[in-house]
Order: structure tokens, then C-alpha cells, then sequence
């Protein structure tokens, strides 16, 4: 017995209105005669192998170039890519995907469900060795984690192709949002005949085959990378950008001075300026929320001993003015946290956790009281820590201002400390701190993709908070239908527990030229395709 | 000269290994590896990325087998951090670029930094003197990274003369502000040194004798003043060239040339060691020729040296 899940109607509907996920050109729009996308990436990019590929900027031109099963829209939410639609078994731990018979890869051969299974085993090959292996895990595939542990051949990945149009998948455990999970470059198919040519530099220009609305036509590493049309795919009669140009520039103000000389058409706006520009751009100055939070961790295991006092923590959560730090400081359009999840995270609706609700004055007040009744302040011993955070201008802004309020409001000492960023990671990931920088970026969509950090078993969890509710809660969500109250119950532990303490949840601060257009701005992963997007004339 | 070279030559092996060596520990000394990040790996996929490029080795085994590759195979090694590339890849690409702008730079800074230095000597306590003692100090006190957004202003802002950075296959407009941006200080730097010592040289006896002689003041200083003036500059050449040449991590970055030069730094941060590694090779064989060569010159222009090699 199997049914429908419930995006499936929402699927078939979409496949039937395609111009929705593909570049939309309204009527009478004046296209400009050169079609091309030039913007600027900080880095050189980690790879262009979807099962390899690490960094953001580099996911970017994968997901132009390979089309994975689902795609997104300008919201976020999935749309069909190659699969059209899925159902899942009773149970929620089979899903089957339907493939469209007319998707090709760029020389010519057709896209099958096979190369899904391959791409999938590829990415948990130990001999691959994917530093991204750990999303298969994430995706709870059969034997995937006994996989990269080497105890099973890659062949007993629950992954099979009964046809070339049918990808069965197999799942450990039930996961309500494995569907908008393969919307990622690691579960993107892969060209078994290209690597096998080519083997590392199969994705060099000219070697590399892709199934995706571009393909590679010219990567000169730290300068440029260009990816062109591709004719083969099977949507291309609605891709209106021709080329699609990245330039990498180390310099953010360089980058922006060369978006003001009009060579590059997006760049990120440095840290700061976002005011200045939005009043100087106001239509080409973007500061949209972002899938990132930012908070400060408690060391729970080998700090100090005030930090063992919930109160503690409370008064110092509480004394931090959060509208301080994001509307004077950093200026970007980034939202006050009280809630470890962000509220743009899909499906997440905020809680109304106490503190969120009163004043800066009431949790001031509120902060000295919790931290008289654990002994310390003006009347007891004066409490001091040290703030570990690593070497960056907007995080030692935030540790200088954040020290000021606690020492202002509550006489608390406190010392900063910086450290270069892997020093730092090592350092922290030791538990070799007493309150730390942390900030987190969603893996997917949905709240788990957070709150899971704050449970016991989480690798990610440097605090080492443990809390059996927590753990119970998250447990739970795994395979419930309606998360949100299992999720609420978490944030308002959270709040009372206060093992971090949430200051912002992020945003992305960008220029964009007022030529391009299409683009997803409320789609708060950011995933943007330029399949999406066209350039109207000046 | 020749046995000269030859020993010169041999003793590159011994302290290529021992550079190698005291590098190689030194970095893992750093803490952090190329597989630390903010989401750390689970431990399974750790171990298999470990596996996967020797790391799970004792550190002398690593030592060993780098040596082995890259005496056997010429092999420097994977980049950690540019997955699809190697060490190889990325010096064969990188380094042509940082010489083109480097070797450019290096021409603008003597042929200007020269006749200057020699216009401002001749004309002693001159007008000519002054303009170019104070151009010089001027650009002295520009160092690269307050000069190349000014260039950017005035060239691609204000002018739209030249492209704000990048470097497509290196035309010569996507050369000039980088050469000039990295070069300037320099320049500033030989016409002093130049000016100095062709002011001594014009002073000393020999010179003397040359005008006693009668000889004309164009063939007294063509042929005799400036050898002997240009050594200090050469000797100050020899160091700034390499560093030219090995790119500036500043340039790169700034002018997005796609050099070697923020491999070096951008190595060091990600932890990329074999890159680390195969830079610190490449600018001590680089080091090393040059100095070689400049020896060599050195022995070329003067006598002294030459009976002594």
C-alpha cells in the first residue's frame, strides 16, 4: 500500500505550469541584447563534482550546471527537476521517484534514474573519501553510514533503479523532509562514463558532462569561470541567460567598486555599508534574511562553575540588547534572536518565548535579579569569564559591544580572546573555552536542521548541552506529521535552559544590478538558479 | 665560474631537504588541519578523507612518501582546499601569471627608476634633483595596498580607462595597474639608491683621471660611472625581484590576477599543506636561481669579484 505524499499534488500541478520555475518574462519586458551574468564569488571555488563540492559559492555553479531531482523556486519551496513527482511508502522509509523520460545530459545521452544510483554511491565512497559523505548520513539512506564506515560495499546503498525513470530509495528511519533534502548538490546525478574518462579532472572544461541548464565552457582557477546555455537540457527553450560569468575578487571593497564600474552585476557589500548603499542604491541594495543564526555558547562540560547556574546563563542572555548589536553595530538587515531557530526557516513559526516579549528595560531588570539570586553581582562574588571568538572585525565588534553591556548592567568581567579561525575550530571543538562565537547555517529547510545541534549525540554541540526532553523531542520529530509543537516545546527549554544564547539570525547583504531580474529573494537559502533569472535592457 | 656554479648548484639539494623537513613539521605543528570546520566531519567520513590523501600515516611515512613523489613523479602533491586541482595544476597556471606582471613591474621599476636616479646625480642640487628626490619619497610612502585603489579610482572609476582587475589571459591592460601598483615603491627605492651611488662613483678617482683625460662626459658616464653605480641597486634588485615574481598576496587578491601569490597565504589559512609545501619549493628554487644569477652578474661587472670566485 503506498500513497500520495502531500507535495505530490502540489507537483503535478506545478508540472503543469512550467513557466513558474523557469525564467518568467513578463509581456513587453525589453530583454538586453547581451545576455550575460557576471558576479563576483570571495573565493576560488572547492570543486565543480556535485558528490565533492563543499563550498557555497561552489554549489552555486553546480546547481547550473547538474539538475538534481527536485529544484526550488523563487520561494524555496520544491519544484520538479528531473524527478516529476514522488511517492512514499506507508511506513514513510520508501520513497520512489518518477523521472522525466526527456532530461539529457550535454552529450546528448539520456538522464536515468542509474545515474542517481551511482552518484549516490559515489557519495559515500570511501575511496572517494566526500567530505560531504556526511549529507548522505544526514539524508538517512539505508547502510549509508555502515558505507562510509567501510563495514558494506557501496552496492548496499539503499538506492536502486528498477527502470530508467524509477529511483527507489530506501530510508534507515523516517524523515518528514527528506524530499526538500535533494534539492542539494550531493544527491545530484553524475556522468559514470565521463569520470571513468577522465577521472579527477573530469570536471575541467570541455571533459565535464552536466544535465543541468548550463554546462562549463571556461574555468580559469582564482580569475574566472564561465558556463553557457546548455542545448541539451530539457528545459532550455525557457533559460534566457546566454552566459553566466563568476570572477573571483578576494577584496569586498574591491568588489564593490568594481560592481560601481559596472563589470560585475552582484557582489556582497561590506560589512557596514549596507545603510549608506541602500540609501545611494535603493532599488539594487539587498539585505534578505538568511537560513544562518548566531549565538554564543556556554561551555557546559569544563567551564566555569557560574555557568552550571541556568540563572546565569539567563541574566547573561538577557542583558545583551539584541536590537543594540543589529540595528547600531552590524546594519545589515539582521533579525534580534531569541529563538535558536530563525523565523524564516519553512514551516517554523516562532514561538513566543517569555523573554522575547518584555522590554530591554524588564530584561534588564529581569537579568540583575536572576543573577543576585545566584550569588553574584554588586552583592555577591563578581562573575567573570572569558569570550572566545575568532579573528574578524564584525565578531570582534560584537564580543567588544556584548562585554560593555554585561560589564554596564550586570558588573560581570569579562575577557575576549580571538583566535585565527582553524585555531579557533580546534579550541572550541575541544571544549577548551568558557563562552564561545558560534553561528549555525541551515543543511535544509526545516527546523531540525538547528535544533538537532543542541542535542546530546550532535558532533556540532561544543557546548555539550544535554537535555533528555530535548533529545526526546527531536527524536519525536523524525517521524511526526506536525512538528511544530514538538518543536516549540524545544525553543522554550531552550529559552529556560539557556545553553547559547541566540543574538541574530542572519541576513545576506548583496548588490544587484536593477538589470537582472528573476531573482529568488525570498527564497531564504539563497539557492538561486540562472535558468531563473534574464537581463532586461538599461 | 663553471666549478663555481656547480657548487652552488649541489648545495641546493641539501637545503631544499632541510627546508622541506623543518616546513613540513612547523605546519602540522599549527593546530587545525585542512578537515577542520565549522561543521566538523563525523568520525567515519574523517578516517576516509584521512585514508584517502595518507594523512593517517605516522608524519615520517607522509614526509617520506612527499619526498618520494616529488623526486619520482614530480609530483607536489593534492590541494586540499581546490578538490578538482593539484599542487602541480595550480603552480602551472598560477605562476606564469605572477611572472608576467612580476617581470613587467620589475621593468617599469628600472626604467624609470634608473634614468631617474641618474638625471638626479647628474643634475646635482638641481631642481631636476629635488622633483625627483621628492617624487621619490613620495612613492615611497605609498605602499601597494594605499596606491592600487587609488589607481582603481582614477583609471576604471573616474577614467573608465582600464579594467578594475582580473587578468584574461594577461593583455596588457589587465597588466598595467598591477605592475605599476606593485612596482612603485620600488622605483622610488632604485632612483634613490642609483642617485647615491652614481654621486659617489662620480666623485671617485677614477672618474677624475677619465675627465683629466679629456674623455666626453657622455662616455665617461655610459662607460665607466654606471657599472660600478649600479651595483647597489642590483644588489637590492636581486631580493625584490623575487618577491615580484613569487606575487604579492595583496596584488592577487586586489587586482583578482589568479597568481600564486595568494595560493601562499590562502595555503596557510586553509591548512593546505602540500600547497604550502610546493609554494615554499617553488620561491626557494626561485631564491636561489635568482641569486645565483645576480652572482654571477655581480662578477660580470666587477673585476674584484670575478678573480675572487
Amino acid at each position: 500500500m503506498k500513497y500520495r505524499s502531500a507535495i505530490v499534488p502540489f507537483l503535478l500541478s506545478t508540472t503543469l505550469m512550467t513557466a513558474a520555475f523557469a525564467a518568467d518574462v513578463p509581456e513587453g519586458t525589453q530583454l538586453a541584447a547581451d545576455q550575460t551574468f557576471t558576479y563576483r564569488v570571495l573565493d576560488e571555488f572547492s570543486s565543480f563534482d556535485p558528490q565533492v563540492v563543499e563550498d557555497v559559492n561552489g554549489s552555486e555553479v553546480v546547481r547550473d550546471l547538474f539538475e538534481g531531482l527536485y529544484n526550488q523556486n523563487a520561494d524555496g519551496e520544491i519544484v520538479p527537476g528531473v524527478a516529476l513527482s514522488h511517492t512514499v511508502s506507508e511506513d514513510n522509509m520508501t520513497y520512489t521517484f518518477t523521472l522525466r523520460d526527456d532530461a539529457k545530459w550535454s552529450d546528448g545521452k539520456p538522464v536515468t534514474a542509474s545515474d542517481f544510483v551511482y552518484a549516490w554511491q559515489r557519495a559515500v565512497d570511501p575511496e572517494l573519501a566526500s567530505p560531504y559523505a556526511w549529507y548522505m548520513e544526514l539524508m538517512s539512506i539505508q547502510n549509508g553510514a555502515a558505507i562510509i564506515a567501510g563495514e558494506k560495499p557501496i552496492t548496499d546503498l539503499g538506492v536502486s533503479a528498477p527502470d530508467d525513470h524509477t529511483l527507489v530509495v530506501q530510508l534507515s528511519q523516517p524523515l518528514p523532509y527528506f524530499a526538500k533534502m535533494v534539492t542539494h548538490a550531493t544527491t545530484f546525478p553524475a556522468p559514470k562514463w565521463a569520470i571513468e574518462e577522465h577521472g579527477q579532472e573530469w570536471t575541467r572544461p570541455g571533459n565535464i558532462v552536466s544535465n543541468g541548464a548550463y554546462v562549463l565552457t571556461e574555468h580559469v582557477p582564482k580569475e574566472r569561470s564561465v558556463r553557457e546555455r546548455n542545448e541539451m537540457y530539457w528545459d532550455n527553450d525557457k533559460t534566457v541567460l546566454e552566459r553566466v560569468v563568476t570572477l573571483v575578487i578576494g577584496d569586498e571593497a574591491q568588489g564593490l567598486t568594481r560592481w560601481r564600474a559596472g563589470e560585475v552585476d552582484k557582489t556582497d557589500i561590506p560589512s557596514g555599508q549596507f545603510p549608506t548603499l541602500k540609501e545611494e542604491f535603493p532599488d539594487q541594495a539587498y539585505a534578505l534574511p538568511r537560513l544562518c543564526n548566531y549565538y554564543m555558547t556556554f561551555n557546559l562540560k569544563d567551564g566555569p562553575e557560574p555557568f552550571q547556574d541556568a540563572r546565569v546563563r539567563q541574566a547573561l542572555s538577557y542583558a545583551l540588547d539584541r536590537d543594540v548589536i543589529v540595528e547600531r553595530v552590524l546594519q545589515g538587515g539582521q533579525f534580534p534572536a531569541y529563538t535558536f531557530t530563525p523565523g524564516a526557516t519553512d514551516g517554523f513559526e516562532v514561538p513566543e518565548v517569555d523573554y522575547a516579549n518584555m522590554t530591554q528595560a524588564e530584561r534588564d531588570a529581569k537579568a540583575k535579579e536572576l543573577l543576585a539570586a545566584a550569588g553574584y553581582g554588586p552583592d555577591g562574588d563578581t562573575l567573570s569569564f572569558t569570550y572566545l571568538y575568532n579573528t574578524s572585525e564584525s565578531h570582534q565588534q560584537i564580543a567588544i559591544v556584548a562585554s560593555q553591556m554585561w560589564k554596564q548592567k550586570l558588573g560581570v568581567d569579562v575577557t575576549l580572546e580571538n583566535q585565527e579561525w582553524k585555531v579557533f575550530l580546534e579550541t572550541r571543538g575541544n571544549q577548551n573555552f568558557e563562552l564561545a562565537r558560534g553561528a549555525w547555517c541551515g543543511d535544509y529547510n526545516e527546523a531540525s536542521t538547528f535544533l538537532d545541534l543542541l542535542t546530546s549525540q550532535s558532533g556540532y554541540n561544543d557546548g555539550k548541552y544535554s537535555n533528555a526532553r530535548v533529545d526526546e523531542l527531536m527524536a519525536e520529530a523524525k517521524s511526526s506529521q506536525d512538528t511544530n509543537p514538538l518543536y516549540f516545546e524545544v525553543e522554550e527549554i531552550l529559552s529556560q535552559d539557556m545553553p547559547v544564547i541566540p543574538i541574530y539570525h542572519a541576513s545576506i547583504n548583496m548588490m544587484l544590478s536593477d538589470q537582472i531580474k528573476g531573482w529568488p529573494v525570498n527564497n531564504v537559502e539563497q539557492n538561486w538558479y540562472a535558468k531563473d533569472l534574464y537581463k532586461v535592457a538599461e | 665560474m663553471f666549478n663555481y656554479t656547480l657548487r652552488r648548484l649541489l648545495t641546493v639539494i641539501p637545503t631544499l631537504l632541510v627546508l622541506i623537513v623543518f616546513s613540513f613539521y612547523l605546519m602540522r605543528l599549527a593546530p587545525g588541519g585542512p578537515f577542520t570546520s565549522e561543521k566538523p566531519l563525523p568520525p567515519a567520513v574523517m578516517q576516509n578523507v584521512l585514508e584517502r590523501y595518507g594523512m593517517d600515516q605516522p608524519l615520517y611515512v607522509q614526509l617520506w612518501t612527499y619526498i618520494k613523489n616529488i623526486v619520482f613523479h614530480f609530483d607536489f602533491g593534492p590541494s586540499f582546499a581546490q578538490k578538482d586541482r593539484t599542487v602541480n595544476d595550480v603552480i602551472v597556471q598560477g605562476f606564469p601569471v605572477t611572472l608576467t606582471y612580476g617581470f613587467w613591474s620589475a621593468v617599469f621599476v628600472l626604467v624609470l627608476g634608473i634614468p631617474l636616479g641618474i638625471i638626479a646625480a647628474l643634475r646635482h642640487n638641481s631642481i631636476w634633483d629635488y622633483t625627483m628626490t621628492g617624487l621619490a619619497i613620495f612613492s615611497q610612502i605609498f605602499p601597494n595596498f594605499v596606491l592600487a585603489p587609488i589607481l582603481v579610482l582614477l583609471f576604471t572609476l573616474s577614467w573608465g580607462l582600464l579594467p578594475g582587475g582580473g587578468w584574461n589571459g594577461g593583455q596588457w591592460e589587465y597588466i598595467v595597474m598591477p605592475a605599476i601598483a606593485l612596482g612603485t615603491s620600488y622605483m622610488a627605492g632604485v632612483a634613490r639608491l642609483t642617485r647615491g651611488s652614481m654621486l659617489e662613483v662620480l666623485n671617485a678617482p677614477f672618474i677624475l683621471t677619465a675627465r683629466a683625460k679629456g674623455l666626453p662626459e657622455r662616455v665617461i658616464i655610459w662607460r665607466h660611472a654606471l657599472k660600478p653605480a649600479l651595483l647597489p641597486t642590483l644588489t637590492y634588485m636581486g631580493p625584490v625581484f623575487v618577491y615580484m615574481i613569487t606575487g604579492s598576496v595583496f596584488i592577487d587578491v586586489f587586482f583578482s590576477t589568479g597568481g600564486i601569490g595568494q595560493d601562499f597565504i590562502d595555503g596557510a589559512y586553509s591548512r593546505d599543506y602540500s600547497m604550502l609545501l610546493g609554494l615554499a619549493i617553488l620561491y626557494s628554487l626561485l631564491t636561489f636561481t635568482l641569486n645565483l644569477m645576480l652572482d654571477l652578474m655581480y662578477a660580470w661587472i666587477d673585476p674584484k669579484v670575478r678573480s675572487s670566485l
